[in-house]
Formats: C-alpha cells, structure tokens, sequence
C-alpha cells in the first residue's frame, strides 16, 4: 500500500470531507480518507456517567490547547480576543458541535450587491438549495416548515421541543413584535435511518451517547464506508505534494505508528475546517510554491471569520425545566438578520436561544460570580437560579478583513513536529456595535419574556471561535481568490478545498448547514465535471 | 462520607482536615430543612483527592493559614472557634485577597451537586442522563400565530 495511487484523497474526515465522500462514492473511484484522529466511541460520551457535567471540563474542552486530546494540534491564538474551537476525530469538530442548523439566507451570498460590502459569492443559494436539502435528508435535520425569514424549506424531521424555557421567550418575542421560529436542528426527534431519537439528554457538546446528533460520524462516514470509501484514521497530514505542470501528487502524513508515509492520489481535496486548511496549504512548500500551495493571490490564510458572539442570561421566576433537551439549540430569532444602518452597523446577526445550566454549572457559575453566595444563603440563591434560566447567544456576522488570519507559528509544532497554526484577529468596529446592539436586544427579550433579572456577558466572549471561516475563499478572479466556484484551486487543477475556508462572507448563522451544502455541491460539480475535471 | 473512609488524605494531616471540613461546610451547609446535607457529609475531600490530587497540597497551605490567622486572632484552632469567629477570620482573608478559597469553593460546589441527596432534593432522579433521558414538553405551537401572521420578512435578494 506503501505508494500506489489512489483517485481521489480526502483530507479530514469532519463535516465536509465526510458529505463529499458519502458524494464521490457512488461515481466507484476508489477513495481514501486521511484523518488524524480515531473513531469517538459514543459509549464513553460523559452523558453515561454520573460524573457527565465534569467530564465536560477536562476531555471534552472545546479548545483543543485546553484538552489536549492526542489527536489534537495546538493553535497560537494568542493573538485573538476570540479562542479558536474545534475537535479532532472521525465526525471532526460536529462531535461537539450543538448542531443548530439554520441555512444561510439568499442575501449572505450577495452581500456587495446589497450593502456595498466584501464580496458577493460567485454562486447563490439557489444553487445551494437541493444540497441543502439533500444533507437535511441525508443526515437527518428537524425543524419546522415555513420559518417567514428565509425561503420555504420542510425539515424532514418534526423539530426539537421548546420546553417551557422556549414558550417563555416566544411569548417575549411576540410582545416585542419580533420575528422568532423553532431552529432547524441536526439532531433526529424521530428514530431516522437505524439512528434512535434523541433523548434530551442536554449535554450535546460532549458528544451524543444516544447518536441521535447528527455528527459526521454517525450520518455520513457509515454509509460512505458502505459504499467503499477507506477511512484512514489516526493519520496526520504534514503537507500536500506536488510535480512539474503544476499537479498534487499526493500527501505526505504520518501513520498511527507515526511512520512517515507518502500516498499518491490522482485528486487531492482538503477537507481540515478554516483553520487546519489553511495551515495545511502553509506547510506545503515547495520551490515552485515557496508561499504555500494554491497561494498565488497570497490570500491562503487571510480573511478568517469567527462569527463574534455574544451572551444573555436570563433568570425567570418560575421553573422551566430549562436544562433538558438539546442544549444549544431550541428556538431563534432573526428579526436584526438583515442590515438596516440606521443601527449603526451593516449586516446583522441571529438570536439563539439556549438552554439552561444544569446543577454543577449552575452553582459555579454562580460562586464564581457570586451571586451564589457561602453559608446559609446558598441554597435559596441556588434555587432562584437553577432551572429558571435560559441563554440567548448573539451570533454576529464577521465581515472579511485580510488582517485578521491564520499563518504558521514559527516555534510551535504538534505531537510530530508539523508547525502548528497561529491565528490573528482583530473586532471589527462593525462587529463591536452588533454585539452591542445585539446584547441590548437579547435583554430586552429577556425581559419581555419575564426574566425577573438579566446578565450580559463581556463582549465578545473568548471561547467561541467554533466556526472556522474564509480563509481560502471561493472566486472568479484568481488574484482575490483561491478556489474557483466549484472548489477548485486556481493554481493546482486537481487540489479542490470543501471547507467552511471557502466562504466569501460569514452570514450571521451557525455555518455547518451551508458548508456541507457547499461540500456536496462542489462534489456534485467534480462528478459532472469528471471527463475534464483538471481543463 | 466520615473522615475515616477518606482514603487519599496523606498530603493533609489531622488538623488540616479539621479545618477543610469546617470551611466546605461553611461554603454549603446543611439546607435549615435538613433535606439538603452539609457540603463535608458528601465527602467533598475525597472527590478532590480522587479528581485532582495535584491540588491537595496547595489547599492544605490554605488551611494552614487559616489556622494560623485563628490562633492569632482568638487564639485557637480555627475548628475550635465559633461560627462567628470563623466568619469573621475567612472574610478578613477574602478581603484581602479575592482569590483565596474561591478554587476550593468551586471544588465544593462541583462535588456537592453530584451527590445523589442533594439531586434528590432538587428535584433530580440521582443518575446518569443515558439511557432514559428525559421529557421535555414540545411547546405550543399556536403561540407562532403572530409571526405567521406577520408574513415573510425574507430580505429580496
Ligand atoms: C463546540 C462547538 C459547537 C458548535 N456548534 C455548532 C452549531 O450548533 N451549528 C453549526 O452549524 N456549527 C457548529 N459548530 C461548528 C461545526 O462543528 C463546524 O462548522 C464543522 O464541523 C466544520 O466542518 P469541517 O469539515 O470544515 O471541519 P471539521 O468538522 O472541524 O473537520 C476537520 C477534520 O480535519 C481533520 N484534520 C485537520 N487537519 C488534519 C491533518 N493535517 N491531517 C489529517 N486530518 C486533519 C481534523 O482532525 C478534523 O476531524 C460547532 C463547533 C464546536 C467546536
């Protein structure tokens, strides 16, 4: 196996890399997938254990230089308010992710056009529309038809319930006179595919114990091995090869052993989130590509949107049951979705509502900001809390700005010694004043949804960088962009990128519904395009 | 859980459990109702030891210097003060340094809302989330009228 070619190589088995190997399958080239870490086994998620809530603070951190996880590269992010998010292993970061799943809307895609700035995608949402909803289908997505903020879509699957905590903010939202809906959900409330129906078990972002999660692991990896794709896992890729007329040839990775290896493929796709792909790209030089491969426009790296992200905690007088069900997904409302400058900023931004604490991270949340005091006290301060609360995110969209980046560090490596990333990022004055806008009209929710009292967090909050975008950008022009339409590389023909490093623009929702959309476009444009796919 | 069965108590020594126990149970103590225990009844340095035994010893240099302020302050042990000397040693320390116990505290807290008499009292079944779940009511639906009502806000694009 040591180095015969293989017709197209897979690198990264997350959300994208799994859908367009689900997708490439069916054309009978043989496939193989190079991930670096190893398959989750959903029987040791903490959601077994009594110890669930702990175990969420040591393995299952979100920042992987917090967990530390072997499969696990460190990430310089020194340099950003806003701490990089991810997870490595078959499935990638939608093994914590709280799969909510709201589509982009028709204008992200257009966003020059309409507001006169960044870029406008080279394609639209309609050409998007049946991959999105050929990924609802394939994957399983609940939610409700007829949400009047985007296009008519139908769910497959009926959506999560709202509990009492979101009856309570939609009954705020309509005193308001705002636009609220059931989120779309990567999570199956039926049993769906030989996958059980969730369970409200609450702590998605540990893993799912019950599969009833959408991750990649789960939906697409099962029927992509069915169908013959190799999985290979524990494999790290240090850097991507390439030959004379401007060719991939292959990659160069480490085995589970550790053994250095090379393997040959006839088409490279590089599918390692907005972060590790642009690393990937960086530590692939050669002399005809001294600046990292498919690095012409010098734009490999640049433009990294994180989506800033604020936060509301809301305290209600009575109980609400509001720490069960899916943690990070139950209703949301984009009535600030679309720009309207006289907020005093342009684009806008989605309201999440999410649930409440449980136990454990009640009472430190509250000891740690002392509103749960020592001594006798603690008890009924304990109790005007726990399951009384509910939290509203404001997810902001993040405009391109080539400042903000991902380049190598130059001293920090991973566990093999391949330069690890380091990511620059500065807030916007625009996405300083959506925070704030946004943070003011999520207590003001909280309010009309009867809090009896209401706290901010400080902007922006630091662990969030969980949407990894931009940062090898799809475009016509290959000196501002680094892929064409289709996913394409502008200056190697056969190195396509499926990625969230592809969007143009961030919209001002979750990203993963729209990436595995992109992922399964640009896999359906490579099979249409196969006869003359490096042309 | 008695001190006796703590098992992983050699960086503390008999004082300084005293100590420990004193000022977890003056962290969380016993609800007036009696239906909620005491944060040192649910073995509080035990589940420290187990889940973070490196940072033992700097907790016992805590209990050290609590120790030490009682005995300069009221002259005794600071398990051997009472209730309102003890209050008034620990927040004199707090005040001038926010930190001090604040880590112990969330230990205390972490450990104490596992324990299964306390998630009785709250309302919890004491186990894990998986395999029985839990339900949660859907919602009404009807309360959406308004905003169907209000028709598509979708912007032209
Ligand atoms: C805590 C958390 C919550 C989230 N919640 C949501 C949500 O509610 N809704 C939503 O839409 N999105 C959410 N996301 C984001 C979502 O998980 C990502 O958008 C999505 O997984 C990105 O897919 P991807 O394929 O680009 O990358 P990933 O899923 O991150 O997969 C990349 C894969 O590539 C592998 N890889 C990287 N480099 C190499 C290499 N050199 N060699 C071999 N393998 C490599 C990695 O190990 C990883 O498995 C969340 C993310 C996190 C961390």
């Amino acid at each position: 196996m040591a180095d015969d070619i293989v017709d197209v190589l897979i690198v990264g088995a997350g959300a994208s890399g799994a859908a367009v190997a689900w997708s490439l399958a069916e054309t009978r080239m043989r496939i193989v997938c190079l991930e670096q870490g190893g398959w989750m086994n959903p029987a040791e998620y903490p959601s077994n254990g009594r110890d669930w809530e702990m175990r969420q603070y040591s393995e299952y951190q979100l920042s992987p230089n917090l967990r530390n996880r072997a499969a696990d590269y460190p990430i310089n992010d020194d340099d950003s308010p806003i701490a990089i998010l991810n997870f490595n292993a078959v499935g990638g970061s939608t093994i914590l992710y709280s799969a909510h799943f709201p589509r982009f809307h028709p204008s992200d895609f257009r966003v020059a056009s309409l507001d006169g700035v960044a870029d406008d995608w080279p394609i639209d949402y309609w050409t998007l529309e049946p991959f999105f909803a050929e990924n609802d289908r394939n994957i399983g997505v609940s939610g409700l038809a007829g949400d009047p903020a985007i296009p008519f879509h139908e769910p497959p699957l009926p959506p999560v319930p709202m509990g009492r905590m979101g009856e309570a903010m939609g009954r705020g939202f309509n005193k308001l006179g705002w636009h609220w809906w059931p989120s779309d959900t990567a999570i199956v409330t039926r049993d769906y595919n030989g996958r059980g129906r969730c369970l409200n078990l609450g702590p998605c972002n540990a893993g799912c114990a019950q599969g009833a999660k959408s991750s990649a692991d789960v939906t697409y990896w099962p029927m992509a091995e069915r169908a013959g794709v190799e999985l290979r896992t524990n494999c790290r890729v240090r850097e991507i090869t390439v030959a004379g007329r401007d060719m991939a040839t292959g990659v160069t990775y480490f085995d589970a052993d550790g053994v250095e290896r090379h393997q040959r493929a006839e088409v490279v796709i590089v599918a390692c989130n907005g972060v590790g792909t642009p690393r990937l790209l960086l530590n692939s030089t050669s002399a005809r590509f001294p600046d990292g491969l498919a690095n012409s426009s010098g734009l490999v790296g640049k433009n990294l949107m994180l989506h800033p992200f604020g936060h509301v905690r809301g305290i209600f007088p009575e109980p609400l049951a509001s720490h069960f069900g899916p943690q990070g997904s139950c209703i949301l409302s984009q009535e600030f979705y679309e720009t309207d400058l006289s907020r005093g900023f342009v684009r806008g931004y989605d309201l999440q509502v999410t649930r409440g604490a449980p136990p454990v991270a009640t009472a430190r949340a509250g000891v740690a900001n002392g509103t749960i005091p020592w001594g006798q006290d603690h008890h009924a301060a304990f109790e005007r809390t726990y399951d009384r609360d509910i939290n509203i995110g404001v997810l902001c969209e993040d405009l391109p700005e080539e400042h903000n980046r991902v380049t190598l560090d130059p001293e920090l490596t991973d566990s093999h010694g391949i330069p690890a990333p380091k990511v620059s990022y500065t807030l916007s004055e625009n996405s300083r004043r959506m925070l704030e806008h946004g943070v003011a009209r999520a207590s003001e929710a909280m309010v009309a949804g009867g809090a009896t009292s209401v706290h901010p967090s400080p902007s922006p909050i630091r662990y969030c960088g969980w949407h990894l975008l931009g940062t090898a950008r799809m475009g016509d022009d290959p000196g501002q962009s680094v892929v064409n339409s289709w996913g394409r590389s502008h200056d190697v023909r056969n190195l396509f990128i499926v990625d969230g490093s592809v969007f143009v623009t961030s919209g001002g929702v979750n990203p993963t519904t729209t990436i595995q959309a992109v992922a399964l476009y640009i896999a359906d444009a490579m099979k249409k395009n196969l006869a003359n796919l490096f042309d | 859980m008695s001190a006796e069965v703590i098992r992983s108590d050699r960086p503390m020594t008999a004082a300084q459990r005293a100590t420990f126990q004193v000022v977890v149970d003056m962290i969380v103590p016993a609800s007036a109702d009696a239906r909620k225990p005491s944060a040192a009844e649910v073995g509080v340095l035990d589940f420290i030891a187990e889940r973070q035994p490196g940072e033992l010893p700097a907790i016992a240099r805590d209990m050290d210097r609590l120790d030490a302020a009682a005995r300069e302050r009221h002259g005794a042990a600071f398990a051997e003060i009472d209730a309102a000397a003890r209050q008034g040693v620990v927040e004199a320390m707090r005040a001038d340094d926010g930190t001090f116990l604040q880590n112990l505290a969330l230990h205390t807290v972490t450990c104490y809302y596992q324990d299964d008499r306390v998630l009785t009292a709250i309302g919890l079944e004491p186990r894990a989330p998986f395999p029985k779940g839990y339900e949660v009511v859907a919602g009404d639906p009807d309360l959406l009228e308004p905003v169907r009502r209000r028709g598509s806000i979708a912007r032209k694009a």
